[in-house]
């Protein structure tokens, strides 16, 4: 559904190693979720409950918050067949959408092809961390990738009254004058021209940037705070990329993961308060995803690579509530005897996102169609 | 209580082994055993480094510290040790500094700089206490010992590059006997090298190789109470066991069972188990690239097992004796045994 | 003529190494091309990287994590004495691309990468042959689950595909039949990550699991097992073929990627030629055709002609600045930069392998080059560039701004650009007026403007290039 003046714009943040999605909706009527846990668990008298079964990690209040003003679907158990317990290649898959065989072209450069089909905002799509996350890149779809908008672009090492010069002297050397035989020296030039137009655009960002929300200093708060900033200066950017990591709990699970759901769901508040504060969030929604779920008993100190997991919906737009089904717990149900089963796949989210957030035709970009969810009508 | 005339060595059986990948302990380097028999072990790889706090039933007390380069955290890591009250000192040799936490790893100070005068620090290794509670460091790429007070103050340094006597060629671990003389493991000369507390060379023993005697880059030693000298032989993947002189005793390669927490890990794994069903668990028992070894009062020697995530725990049994116990010394080696 | 040796020196090194120090560079030249070649094909002459040392800072070698391994293999490949030994590995590495990502299993990568050191000189049968048995490139490719009656063709039909003949070579028959050939080809369970880390894979042959049926393969029939096919693959014509573009691609200059490569022409079909001629006269031994590759005119005519690789492009940096010749906490960073830059080593994206050439860049990759670049040099301590500072000193005369500009370009390569390139860089030069490192009142100024004229050398489009 289209906003009306505003394009949409999507947000996705990728929690890094495998949140723990039973201790972040906490199954806390659940016998077979205290047996399966007596180290990792989370007391039900801790939790905060939505429902008489389910309840948020107490450390995620703000994401309760947003729940409960209907600002938050969750997708309780997404997956996909013969979930893959690999970091890198369980994110690939994720990043993909390819479970079966190794694919090359990222979904969300997929996406930003088909908004941005000439490629002429070289902003269409901006990801935040380090590297290039493999959802965002796919052959000829330009994105904009950096660490940290303040140290964004060439020539940062160079010292600051240098600076400008510096890159007057790269914008000579890599325009060509004429266009020559030589298709590297093109690519070169055409690409060079490319990240100094994305540098002077990006540098508006910071510079006219006022907010009353004080994000927190973690990685996440920080990526969130810089796509609030480059989203509020309207360049044109519909996709931004998100990371946060430190979810892979095998050891001293509890303390960890609290803090990272804090840290998480604090951002989440803030990025949320900040757009509303400038009347920006109508047209943004956030797609929060993990490339596994945990197994489903603990090992005596955290918990181990496992299927199933949680993602969530968030914004203005959306319409809150539970969606998909919570994996059963019984243990006569559980998937190879160790992990929880998935009910949607991860697919149809993607698709969800696509077709009804941005208007697009999913079944290309995610290779097929899958069941949706509706969390935007 | 002084060193015995002679031993009857019954013999030096494995115990048991604690921690494990990730749950307890990442390639614990070396590990300093504090108040009440808590493991402190310090664990260092290129993307983390920390202590990690064990009890002797394999009970996790926690961590201190972290990768990085601010106070309290550690970069390069390489050896820990404790003081009377239980403070420790973990040298850096990558931040060439030594700093000190308290027993429950609040951070306290640090001393040291870089270079290579009087106190000044090359990537520090070993350290050591003498009984005066003085540290000596392995000063490895300045290739020499040097000693400090507690707080960092020079008293002494000796030793140059070199394989001569007195001379060394990156030396790693240090240790002080109950006499105050000094072993170096004399790394990148395949040696140990024995000195009196004010370096004075004593005598030296081992070569390169992989025989009894034989070093391949040994990182660790120390010494009991007995005077016996224990040499962690890390390329040798090994520990070596010598006498007060240097004689070689025995050798230790590794008896590895399930630590108490590897167990609860694998049972909790049906997947692993199957996996582990399938393999062939004998090299599962082997040190792997061991860099230190500790022994404290009781006879206990621990080995931080360096690949392999974990500490393996022996305990030595002898019989001391009185010189009226064991007849004279021979010079000659006899056949007539029996 | 001496300068023009000395750049010819430098393009030999940089491709058949990572580029080397001006005093290496000056050292190799005076050897004489000719002799140069000999030595680097011929490794075992030079001493190994000291593991020893590397183990003490870097941890056990055998036991370390995939990115910490690159980042080791990295500082060898700005320190090995044996630059075309680990040029190699880095050849089969892109040529037999296998990724740890599936595996997780970094101590099998790493091992497969040691075998490439260790063969990447010999036969191309023997290469395949260790290929075949390599338990990284066995899970990989899933002959794992190649069993009689239950063949698994992945590994059957890539070894054809993208690791020897090249697609339109063979038909859907001799995929079936080569599988069936490796049938039972495996590797023995190893002990798991968990509890106590990572132990190694060794090779295993499953007689019970292998197909001994008669097969019949590119024409030769009988009871064939994986070593026969090898040997079949070996001897023909499309093998060496298809070997020959690779090493051009990798070597000499950038051609299309291989899925182009059965419907477009080489670039250069007489090198393409004169390598597989070399292939043949010498039973398909690497360090033959190595040989011929270098002494060739069309080597020693391809200047700049290959867009470097992330690795390339780090450790040639290092040979510039000095960086990384001791082991120090920076490794990780190294590695990590390469894997920003498009190369993760360890984990190419895809059995095809990373894509080169001019798909190396985009602007994430870019900026990555740039940045990385341009950061490492502005270290006016850093031996490579304190060499360069001083040399600049010992001319004595002041150094008018185009000298200025030369004689960097000289001592970053020697380094040729063009045009749009040279103006800017001289532009720029010319603003400072003349340097003179020479007063004492202008030193502090004139290392600023060394240092920043090194900067923007490297931040060029023509270095980019190898």
């Amino acid at each position: 559904m289209k906003r009306k003046g505003k394009e949409p714009v999507l947000v996705v943040t990728q929690l890094s190693g495998g949140n723990d999605f039973m201790n972040t909706l906490v199954p806390y009527a659940s016998g077979h979720y205290y047996d399966a846990r007596p180290t990792v668990s989370i007391d039900a008298g801790e939790v905060l409950p939505i429902n008489d079964a389910l309840g948020f990690h107490p450390n995620a209040a703000p994401l309760k918050e947003l729940y409960d003003l209907g600002k938050v679907a969750v997708v309780q158990g997404i997956g996909y067949p013969n979930s893959n317990r690999s970091h890198f290649r369980a994110m690939d898959i994720w990043h993909t959408c390819e479970p079966d065989k190794v694919g090359t072209e990222g979904w969300v450069a997929r996406a930003v092809r088909e908004l941005d089909p000439h490629g002429e905002n070289v902003l269409a799509c901006v990801s935040f961390g380090k590297g290039l996350p493999r959802a965002v890149a796919a052959p000829g779809v330009p994105v904009t990738s950096l660490g940290d908008l303040e140290r964004y672009g060439v020539m940062t090492d160079v010292a600051e009254e240098e600076r400008g010069e510096a890159l007057d002297v790269f914008k000579r050397m890599y325009t060509p004058a004429s266009t020559g035989p030589e298709p590297a020296m093109e690519r070169l030039s055409q690409t060079g021209l490319d990240v100094l137009r994305g540098i002077d655009l990006l540098k508006t960002a910071p510079e006219t940037y006022r907010s009353n929300v004080e994000y927190a200093a973690n990685p996440i708060a920080k990526g969130l705070r810089d796509v609030a900033r480059v989203h509020l200066a309207d360049l044109g950017t519909r996709i931004f990329y998100t990371q946060h990591g430190g979810y892979d709990t095998h050891a001293n699970e509890l303390p960890t993961h609290q803090r990272l759901l804090g840290e998480l769901s604090g951002a989440i508040m803030d990025f949320y308060q900040d757009l509303e504060e400038h009347g920006a969030g109508d047209n943004v929604a956030m797609l929060v995803f993990t490339e596994f779920g945990r197994r489903i008993r603990d090992n005596g100190s955290g918990t181990d690579h496992g299927s199933g997991g949680g993602a969530f919906i968030i914004g203005p737009g959306v319409k809150g509530g539970l969606y998909a089904e919570y994996p059963p717990l019984a243990p006569s149900r559980w998937l190879n005897g160790e992990d929880l089963r998935h009910s949607i796949d991860f697919r149809g989210v993607y698709s969800t996102m696509l077709e009804q957030w941005m208007g697009l035709d999913p079944v290309p970009i995610v290779g097929g169609a899958f069941e949706q969810i509706r969390p935007f009508s | 209580m002084g060193r015995p005339y002679a031993m009857l060595r019954a013999g030096f059986p494995y115990v048991k082994t604690v921690g494990m990948r990730r749950m307890t302990v990442n390639f614990p380097v070396d590990l300093a055993i504090g108040k009440e028999g808590v493991l402190h072990i310090l664990c260092r790889n290129e993307e983390g480094a920390m202590v990690r706090r064990l009890t002797g039933e394999d009970e996790d007390l926690g961590s201190f510290g972290s990768l990085g380069v601010g106070d309290g955290q550690l970069r390069w890591p390489v050896s820990i040790i404790a003081d009377r009250e239980g403070n420790l000192f973990v040298s850096d040799e990558a931040l060439h500094r030594i700093s000190k936490f308290s027993p429950q790893g609040e951070f306290l100070g640090k001393w040291g700089s870089h270079g290579a005068g009087d106190g000044e620090l090359n990537a520090p290794s070993g350290i050591a206490f003498d009984k005066d509670e003085n540290i000596y460091v392995a000063d490895a790429l300045n290739h020499r010992i040097q000693l400090f007070t507690k707080d960092g103050g020079f008293l002494a340094k000796w030793g140059s590059h070199g394989a001569g006597d007195g001379q060394f060629n990156m030396p790693w671990g240090v240790a002080v006997d109950e006499l105050g003389d000094v072993y170096v493991a004399d790394w990148r000369n395949d040696r140990i090298q024995k000195f009196t507390g004010g370096g004075r060379f004593i005598f030296k023993f081992g070569r390169s190789g992989s025989g009894e005697s034989e070093f391949h880059r040994p990182a660790g030693v120390t010494v009991d109470r007995d005077g016996d000298v224990y040499v962690a032989d890390t390329g040798n993947n090994r520990v070596q066991l010598f006498n007060h002189e240097g004689r070689y005793v025995q050798k230790f390669l590794g008896d590895a069972t399930l630590s108490k927490s590897a167990r609860a890990y694998m049972l909790a794994n049906p997947m692993f188990l199957r996996l582990r069903d399938m393999a062939v668990i004998d090299e599962q028992k082997l040190f792997r690239s061991p860099r230190s070894v500790r022994v404290d009062d009781q006879g206990f020697m621990y080995v931080p097992d360096y690949g392999s995530f974990r500490v393996q725990i022996y305990r030595k049994d002898v019989e001391r004796l009185r010189e009226d116990q064991i007849a004279a010394p021979l010079r000659s080696p006899s056949l007539l045994t029996a | 003529m001496a300068s023009d040796n000395l750049a010819l020196t430098a393009h030999l090194m940089r491709r058949a190494g990572f580029g080397s120090t001006r005093g290496e560079l000056e050292a190799h030249a005076a050897r004489g091309y000719a002799d140069l070649v000999e030595d680097l094909v011929n490794p075992e002459r030079f001493p190994e990287v000291e593991e020893d040392v590397l183990e003490r800072y870097y941890g056990w070698l055998e036991g370390v994590q995939g990115q910490v391994w690159a980042a080791v293999w990295i500082y060898r490949m700005v320190n090995s004495q044996r630059p075309l030994e680990e040029k190699m590995a880095l050849f089969w590495h892109h040529v037999f691309a296998t990724g740890v990502s599936k595996s997780d299993h970094p101590p099998s990568s790493i091992q497969q990468i040691k075998t490439f050191r260790r063969v990447g000189l010999s036969s191309l049968r023997e290469i395949l042959l260790e290929l075949s048995r390599d338990p990284a490139m066995v899970f990989w490719l899933d002959n794992n689950e190649n069993r009689k009656g239950a063949p698994n063709e992945n590994y059957g039909r890539e070894l054809l595909e993208l690791f020897s003949m090249g697609v339109g070579n063979y038909s859907e028959t001799d995929v079936k039949m080569a599988a069936r050939a490796f049938t039972g080809w495996t590797f023995a369970q190893p002990l798991g990550l968990y509890p106590y880390g990572f132990y190694p894979s060794r090779f295993v042959y499953r007689e019970e699991d292998h197909d001994d049926g008669v097969k019949t393969f590119l024409g030769s029939e009988g009871n064939l097992n994986g070593h026969d096919v090898i040997d079949i693959i070996a001897g023909q014509p499309a093998t060496a073929r298809f070997i020959a573009r690779h090493l051009y691609n990798f070597f000499v200059a950038d051609e299309p990627q291989v899925p182009a490569w059965s419907v477009a022409p080489p670039r250069d079909p007489e090198a393409i030629d004169a390598l597989v001629q070399a292939y043949f006269d010498s039973g398909g031994e690497m360090r033959s055709v190595m040989r011929v590759l270098f002494n060739s005119d069309f080597f020693k005519e391809s200047r700049f002609k290959r867009i470097k690789s992330p690795a390339e492009l780090v450790a040639g940096v290092m040979k510039l600045t000095g960086a990384n010749r001791f082991p120090d906490t920076r490794a990780l960073d190294y590695a990590d930069a390469t894997a920003a830059m498009g190369q993760q080593l360890l984990n190419p994206p895809t059995v095809e392998g990373w894509h080169t050439g001019m798909e190396w860049i985009d602007g994430g990759t870019l900026n990555e080059r740039v940045n990385f670049a341009v950061g490492q040099a502005q270290d006016a301590a850093s031996p490579g560039v304190k060499a360069i500072i001083d040399r600049l000193a010992r001319e004595g005369a002041p150094l008018s701004p185009k000298e200025f500009l030369d004689r960097c370009l000289d001592l970053v390569g020697p380094l040729t650009v063009g045009e749009e390139t040279r103006d800017a860089l001289l532009r720029h030069a010319s603003a400072g007026g003349d340097l003179d490192l020479n007063a004492d009142a202008q030193r502090e100024a004139g290392e600023g403007r060394v240092l920043r004229m090194l900067q923007l050398i490297v931040a060029s489009r023509e270095y980019q290039f190898a």
